[in-house]
């Protein structure tokens, strides 16, 4: 497990503490230590949004109540600002109202202080696979449209004809060209997108979602 | 004589001369007449007949007329009956006895006349007197016929007005009661009123009425009592009973006046009100009882947080391998640290309801008591509750915080009442205080109410354990504690008559 986790340096995923009581930071940093983590605290919601990297991996565990800004307001905050982070929210009020307004909003779990190890460990958990399933899905759509990008127009046309379904000889009609132009064309559309059957490329296609 | 008129003339004619000269006439007539017939018959027949005619016309015709009848009778006489017959003149012989006759017959003129006079005076007096009489006996009646008629009104406005009402005699016998309490009750309310009201009255408020109704009887003054009043289809009503006396001019009371006003509705609203009110306090207090456990449980969260989780830490830095013995040490120094905070917290709180030094009073224990159970008879009799005091006397005083202890004094009565709620009668709460060989007093609150459960029995002075649905639980465990802070003692034990004795024993003064 240690091992993966070196292997992985590069997308090491840390846990975001936010909270204004530093011993309630220091456990739990203290106990995330403990277990391998990595863990960065945060005195205010100010504060790590001024330090904020959207490229860091990770989770955040949020205090709901915090001064200057409710855990609320801040998740709405990091929402506008394009984040997809997973919040992890922690009260000492059992608060049922403001628990169905930020599970509603997206957030992972609300943990009532004080919690079980185990709690917080399940929610980090899966806190941390949806930010990195998140972030894998990012990666893909971005290279699609990387090697979109590589095609020509003419390609371009053939690849939205040959998605929606139009035989060879029926494209070439359309566009006026050669059945043998078509062929040629369509190779080098499935090369440069990497695509290795027309089931694949529909796929690809699809995601990308080009006219 | 100027003004006279000729209408006027006329009567006059005939008032003083007609009518007279007429009967007078009539009389010497007749006089004549038969004097002539008998003149042979009889000596001297002319006198008396004469005489006759004047006192006739005197007497029908009035003085005037006898007058008249003097002269005509003089001059008839003389010309007839009077020698030499037949002449003006009169012979010397008769001359004396014509003159006679003459003066008799004026004074019997006068005698007539007035006898005449005083008879008609006489009579006429009596007609007024009759007049007068019947004139009075018309009014009488009519007085009579408006008395009927007003006290016909009044009873008729008595029954019209929707309440009760009665008057009774200065003895309290009852006089009148008007339709409306005959038909309420049932029955005609009769014979002494205590005994009457004694048969309708509830059982609680017909103490306090009697109470009441004797000190007014002695005192004279008016008075004002709330019952509650039996109707005939059997059940209660609360009434407003008020009476007042009627004086007599030598001030002593001649009735007494009655009415009873229905305040059921009022009753009820201010029940309502009274309940809104309580329901509203203890609202209040949950309310801000809640707050303050919220913000005692936020206070001690935060460093237990922090304990737990550094403990998880711990446990991890120690299991690793190699374990990593710096960080555990470091780990179980903060556990130690927000351990620390987190009873400070609890030092706080428990500060913040202490009172650093307490008060301590020397107070006599029955008179606090008695003050308290002045405060609780409108509660008891609305909770139809009777409160009976077994003080000891030559109780001695002790020092202690009077506001505390009439606190723990307070909540035992109220939890007692609550107790007996869902009881039967009779609902009686006995309070005694006893003098304890001991150099210790006690006091107990007995209620007759359905006793405790064996949980309730064991576990009653627990913080935060209640058996009333809405109960705090802190009642018998802050008594708990004012008593300890008293160096005194509290427990229960099951009554006699099935419910609950609580006791406590207190140290007398030293």
């Amino acid at each position: 497990m240690t091992k993966q986790g070196h292997n992985k340096n590069a997308d090491q995923q840390t846990v975001f503490i936010v909270d204004d009581d530093a011993s309630i930071r220091d456990g739990l940093s203290n106990l995330l230590e403990a277990l391998g983590m990595n863990a960065e605290q945060y005195s205010s919601a100010e504060m790590f949004f001024e330090r904020w990297d959207s490229t860091r991996s990770g989770c955040l565990l949020l205090d709901v109540r915090l001064p200057g800004m409710t855990g609320v307001e801040f998740q709405e905050k990091m929402l506008r600002a394009g984040s997809t982070l997973p919040i992890i929210f922690m009260t000492a009020h059992g608060d049922i109202p403001m628990v169905r307004k930020v599970m509603k909003s997206g957030a992972i779990e609300f943990l009532t202080k004080p919690f079980p190890k185990e709690e917080l460990l399940h929610a980090i958990g899966q806190a941390f696979t949806i930010d990195r399933n998140r972030r894998r899905e990012e990666r893909i759509f971005n290279s699609i449209r990387v090697r979109a990008a590589s095609l020509t127009e003419r390609e371009r046309e053939v690849m939205s004809m040959v998605t929606s379904g139009m035989l060879n000889k029926q494209i070439a009609a359309e566009l006026n060209l050669s059945e043998i132009m078509v062929k040629l064309h369509r190779r080098h559309v499935m090369e440069k997108m990497g695509a290795e059957s027309l089931a694949d490329l529909v796929k690809l296609s699809e995601r990308i979602k080009m006219p | 004589m100027k003004s006279l008129t000729a209408d006027q003339l006329s009567k006059w004619t005939m008032r003083y001369g007609v009518r007279p000269g007429a009967t007078a006439g009539f009389f010497v007539l007749v006089a004549f007449l038969w004097t002539l017939l008998f003149q042979h018959a009889i000596a001297y027949p002319y006198l008396f007949l004469f005489y006759g005619a004047v006192m006739g016309s005197a007497w029908f015709g009035g003085i005037l007329a006898g007058f008249f009848a003097v002269i005509l009778s003089s001059v008839i006489i003389a010309f007839f009956f009077v020698p030499p017959f037949l002449s003006m003149t009169v012979a010397e012989p008769s001359q004396t006895y014509f003159a006679a006759f003459i003066f008799s017959a004026i004074a019997m003129t006068l005698v007539s006349s007035a006898l005449r006079r005083s008879e008609t005076a006489v009579r006429n007096a009596r007609d007024q007197l009759e007049a007068k009489v019947q004139e009075r006996t018309a009014e009488l009646q009519q007085s009579n016929l408006d008395l009927l008629e007003s006290g016909r009104r009044l009873r008729m406005l008595t029954d019209a007005i929707p309440q009760q009402m009665w008057s009774a005699n200065a003895d309290g016998i009852i006089e009148y009661c008007n339709q409306h309490l005959i038909d309420y009750i049932g029955s005609p309310v009769e014979g002494a009123l205590e005994k009457a009201f004694s048969s309708f009255l509830h059982s609680v408020d017909k103490r306090v009425f009697c109470q009441v109704w004797r000190s007014a009887l002695e005192t004279g003054k008016a008075f004002e009592v709330e019952a509650r009043i039996l109707s005939s289809n059997g059940s209660y009503r609360w009434f407003l009973i008020r009476s007042i006396p009627q004086l007599s001019a030598d001030g002593t009371i001649a009735r007494w006046y009655g009415i009873h006003i229905d305040i059921e509705q009022q009753y009820r609203a201010q029940q309502g009100l009274i309940q809104a009110q309580d329901e509203l306090a203890r609202l209040s207090r949950l309310l801000s009882m809640g707050e303050l456990a919220a913000s005692i449980a936020h206070e001690l969260n935060q460093p237990l947080t922090a304990v737990v989780t550094h403990a998880y830490a711990c446990r991890l830095w120690l299991r690793a391998n190699p374990a990593n013995i710096e960080r555990a040490a470091d780990t179980a120094d903060k556990i130690v640290q927000e351990s620390t905070r987190a009873s400070a917290v609890v030092a706080r709180v428990r500060a913040l309801f202490r009172k650093d030094e307490p008060i301590r009073e020397t107070r006599d224990l029955n008179s606090l008591i008695q003050g308290l159970v002045r405060l609780l008879r409108d509660e008891a009799i609305r909770r139809n509750v009777s409160i009976e005091l077994v003080l000891a006397e030559d109780l001695p005083k002790a020092d202690l915080d009077p506001v505390q202890i009439q606190q723990v004094f307070l909540n035992l009565a109220i939890n007692a009442m609550d107790a007996m709620a869902e009881a039967s009668e009779p609902r009686q709460l006995t309070i005694r205080t006893i003098k304890q060989a001991d150099s210790m007093i006690q006091m107990t609150v007995e209620d007759r109410g359905t006793g405790l459960t064996p949980e309730a029995a064991v576990r009653m002075f627990e913080p935060f354990f209640s058996t009333k649905a809405n109960g705090t639980g802190m009642g018998l465990a802050i008594c708990r504690s004012i008593i300890e802070a008293h160096d005194g003692r509290i427990w229960a034990t099951e009554s006699a008559g099935g419910g609950t004795v609580f006791h406590i024993t207190l140290p007398v003064r030293s």
